[in-house]
């Protein structure tokens, strides 16, 4: 059981994960479905059709993270999560055992290039046990005004750590490519 | 005791964010740092063959599966004239009847190459296209050897296998400045026509 706390932390940043993450390939589909064809894994007809599921699949579950405990949306919500965690991760998984580390991730964003590596396979078995640990509910415990500072404040730093570990991948990738002692 | 434990949280729940924001701030460094280290536009190589300078010796073999080899005092006494070119390129087209000629009626003091590289298939089918008889060598090392980032870009190399001249080649005319430098013995018209300028002044 997490502290209510705690849980709320997680399911913030899990719900500001997916929906930037929608928000990125509804802004630019045409580099999502390019980086989805660099994974090679559909046929290239249904291209189209997955970016589409896959951009409303996030935004639905960043919507139904947030939507009240009263709904009873929540513990399903964070199960497909869970899955949707799993499917991105098989996806590089495969990828990286058929040798093709030099795809786009297609994580962060077009402005991002990041190869792929198994860094992101374990940062989404890391996502998915978070959201597993916030699926199995919250120990009750009435919240107080300090616990919206703790909130706030592990939600923004959950998405600073996410955007400087992302960037020191993407620049890890560009010092790779650099000749040495230049 | 409760009031104490809830400053220093708040306390250091603001310099755990300001710290967050710090490595932030590094990590986007890094990034500017490396997007500024990148080459803008076309890389310039500093490798590239210079006139009066040895020809890099360079082992390519042609569509045909013939060996040659460029750079190097030649055996047979000939010049070398190089060619780069690319199917995708209507201006290494438009060249190719002069080149043709050239290569022929020059053939006891000249060896005329037409260089590339890229998918064998392509090359054989616009070879066979433009009827093209002379050795096509496909070889990634021969560009980055003499540093062609332009094309189409010839060079010229004489028996002993230094390189006389070499430059962008888009018409007729350029091509031939390249046997002109040569016979001046500067590395390019342009030089000569600097030369020429400066000993007027």
């Amino acid at each position: 059981m997490l502290d209510p706390a705690l849980e709320l932390v997680l399911r913030g940043a899990l719900a500001l994960l997916f929906g930037s993450s929608a928000l990125h390939k509804a802004r630019d589909p045409a580099a999502f479905r390019a980086a989805l064809e660099g994974y090679a894994l559909l046929p290239a007809r249904l291209g189209g059709v997955a970016v589409l599921a896959l951009t409303s699949a996030e935004a639905l579950l960043a919507a139904t993270l947030l939507a009240p405990a009263s709904l009873g949306a929540r513990a399903p919500a964070l199960l497909a999560a869970v899955a949707l965690l799993g499917l991105y991760a098989a996806a590089i998984a495969v990828n990286l055992a058929r040798g093709r580390r030099d795809i786009d991730c297609g994580c962060a964003g077009p402005r991002s290039r990041q190869p792929l590596s198994g860094w992101l396979v374990a940062r989404n078995a890391l996502l998915a046990a978070l959201a597993l640990a916030c699926a199995r509910g919250v120990a009750p415990r009435p919240l107080v005004w300090i616990d919206a500072v703790t909130v706030a404040g592990g939600i923004v730093l959950l998405a600073a750590a996410w955007s400087a570990a992302h960037g020191l991948l993407a620049h890890a990738a560009a010092l790779a490519r650099l000749p040495e002692g230049t | 005791m409760s009031d104490a434990l809830l400053v220093s949280n708040l306390a250091l729940w603001i310099a755990v964010l300001v710290l967050a924001a710090v490595v932030v701030a590094l990590v986007r460094q890094i990034g500017v740092l490396h997007e500024r280290l990148q080459p803008v536009g076309a890389l310039a190589l500093a490798s590239a063959a210079q006139a009066g300078s040895a020809a890099p010796v360079v082992a390519a073999t042609d569509l045909d599966g013939r060996p040659h080899t460029v750079g190097g005092p030649a055996a047979d006494g000939r010049d070398t004239l190089l060619f780069f070119l690319s199917p995708s390129c209507p201006v290494c087209k438009a060249l190719l009847p002069v080149l043709k000629t050239l290569g022929e009626a020059e053939s006891r003091r000249l060896r005329v190459l037409l260089a590339s590289d890229g998918p064998r298939g392509e090359h054989q089918a616009f070879a066979s296209r433009a009827g093209l008889s002379l050795p096509y060598l496909l070889s990634t090392q021969l560009g980055v050897a003499y540093g062609v980032g332009k094309l189409p870009w010839a060079v010229l190399i004489d028996a002993a296998g230094v390189v006389r001249a070499h430059g962008l080649v888009n018409t007729r005319e350029h091509l031939e400045s390249l046997f002109e430098a040569q016979s001046l013995g500067v590395a390019s018209i342009q030089e000569w026509v600097q030369r020429t300028r400066r000993g007027a002044a």
